[in-house]
């Protein structure tokens, strides 16, 4: 193939993909959207099931303050430290929860493996960017919240190319 | 004068018509190391690659701490390749505990990892299109990979770093309807870097740039110890998944992409080809893998072994064999953990490719190395 028709298919190539859809993701205004409700684990099985890996969430009435997820934590991030929680909320016998630093944590999501009683699941809240280091240290009471996840976009793929919906 | 200066910065002896350069670490013409090339005029005379400057000790880090705990860290090397990193230490603590792997696990493995390779090259890709001065070839890239990370987070619940793999398995089965997805979207991947041919490897100007710069002979290639794609583009038929399979390989019909040329083209056309070919195997895998079953082997917490004991596992990664070498002492951690990485043997051949060569062909054949200045560092 000589010079000339070389550069003609390759501008040609390029052209081509002016009549296809836009790929791009228009992210704050579209939001990806995800397989299942988070990454969950399943202890009597030993097997988790798939889902973003993203902010946790700690039910207080499965908590037994055992220190595990603490313990899973400490060769990755350090990033689970054991807290008192107050008079009024839910107790357990130590009357200590686990309360996340997501400035340290890498989100694999091991503290998780490491609860054998179905109380830390991963949701699929992935914006937790803060103002202040303190912002992004949440407390038991914090975690216990379920997040609400804006999730509507899809890739989709068609003869036109691929799109985000 | 130079002897008090530390190591890292002594100044060359040059005599006139020769000057030094430092092409990095800043410049991210290098990536994060620095290339000391000397050049008379517009020619290259000698090239001395210094490498360090993201040296993480993942090595030292392995020996405090157990095999599961590892896992998130020794993965950093190559985020985009970090199911592949992860690949021969799982293999090798698997070895060493006696686990045997459910089959469906292995099936998991071979896609993620395949996947994996994928994201790797096209990010490479991507990296060296825009140092051609191929803007085009950065934006398709870059977009393209978002159909694979799309998928590897489906699976894994992260886009980059996974920690999917461990001793005696993957973490999470494979979500609902998962298959079609992935046979959808790579296929459509697969239609799109076909594409790429047209703009990128047959386009003239590219050609004319890479053909016969930076030429690897056969018996240089395997001199210098070269691996995976370098190795393959010096006509060296060598491709771990076939020569030494491990998991399931055995069981796909892998095809070992050759080219004989041995210069900077070639060299950026084998990745190219082989993810051609591991979307072919992600296909094989979807159709051979068991439908249900266990994917996870119950470990005991803080497993470890009997005595002393050691084992060497190596995979192909985006970039060539990868291996890791771990000792086992009885106790819950490591002895050592060993990782010897591609791209550090690549660099190997630097020096003698660039000897010779203009220095404004210096990205063309440094890229084309398929070198990951932290994994080399580790």
């Amino acid at each position: 193939m000589n010079t000339a028709t070389g550069i003609i298919r390759a501008l040609n190539s390029g052209i081509k993909h002016i009549a296809t859809k836009r790929f791009t993701l228009r992210y704050p205004e579209e939001k990806l959207k995800f397989v299942g409700d988070g990454y969950q684990f399943d202890p009597s099985t030993g097997v988790g099931i798939a889902g973003l890996k993203g902010r946790h969430m700690l039910f207080h009435d499965h908590c037994t303050g055992c220190q595990l997820c603490s313990i899973a934590c400490e060769g990755v991030a350090e990033a689970i430290a054991m807290v008192k929680v107050p008079e009024e909320q839910k107790q357990n016998k130590k009357s200590i929860m686990p309360q996340i630093d997501y400035g340290k944590c890498v989100f694999c999501g091991l503290c998780v493996d490491a609860c054998p009683f179905y109380a830390l699941y991963m949701t699929n809240d992935y914006e937790l960017s803060s103002f202040s280091k303190e912002g992004l240290i949440y407390t038991p009471a914090q975690l216990q919240v379920k997040p609400f996840v804006a999730q509507d976009s899809e890739i989709q793929i068609s003869d036109r190319g691929a799109t985000h919906g | 004068m130079t002897a008090q200066l530390p190591p890292g910065l002594a100044l060359h002896k040059v005599d006139e018509r020769i000057m030094t350069l430092n092409v990095g670490p800043q410049h991210p013409g290098s990536g994060h190391m620095r290339l000391i090339v000397q050049i008379d005029g517009d020619y290259i005379v000698a090239c001395d690659p210094d490498p360090g400057y993201v040296h993480r000790g993942e090595e030292k880090m392995a020996e405090y701490r157990n095999y599961v705990t590892n896992i998130p860290h020794l993965e950093r090397p190559v985020i985009h390749d970090s199911c592949n990193i992860l690949y021969p230490y799982v293999l090798g603590v698997e070895e060493l505990l006696g686990i045997e792997v459910p089959e469906r696990a292995k099936y998991i493995r071979v896609i993620a990892s395949e996947l994996n390779r994928c994201i790797y090259t096209m990010y490479w890709l991507a990296i060296y299109g825009i140092f051609l001065g191929h803007s085009t070839m950065f934006m398709w890239p870059a977009g393209d990979r978002e159909l694979l990370i799309d998928l590897m987070e489906k699976m894994t619940g992260a886009r980059v770093t996974h920690a999917h793999f461990v001793p005696g398995g993957v973490r999470n089965d494979l979500p609902p309807n998962f298959e079609d997805v992935c046979l959808r979207q790579v296929n459509y991947f697969e239609k799109r870097i076909k594409e790429y041919a047209a703009v990128f490897y047959d386009n003239p100007i590219l050609v004319s740039r890479t053909r016969d710069t930076g030429v690897l002979s056969r018996q240089d290639a395997i001199g210098y110890g070269t691996t995976g794609s370098v190795l393959r583009a010096s006509g060296v038929d060598y491709d771990l998944r076939v020569k030494e399979p491990y998991d399931v390989y055995d069981e796909l019909d892998v095809h070992t992409n050759v080219m004989k040329e041995g210069d900077s083209y070639a060299r950026s056309k084998v990745p190219w080809l082989d993810m051609i070919e591991s979307c072919n195997i992600i296909r094989q895998t979807l159709q051979k893998m068991p439908k249900s079953g266990s994917v996870r082997v119950k470990l005991k917490p803080n497993p470890k072994t009997k005595g002393l004991e050691s084992v060497y596992k190596r995979v192909e990664s985006g970039r060539g064999s990868l291996g890791c070498y771990i000792v086992s002492d009885a106790k819950v951690e490591p002895y050592r953990v060993k990782l010897s990485v591609p791209s550090f043997r690549n660099l190997i051949a630097l020096p003698n490719l660039l000897r010779g060569e203009k220095l404004g062909n210096m990205p063309s054949v440094y890229w084309s190395l398929n070198y990951w200045p932290v994994e080399a560092d580790r």
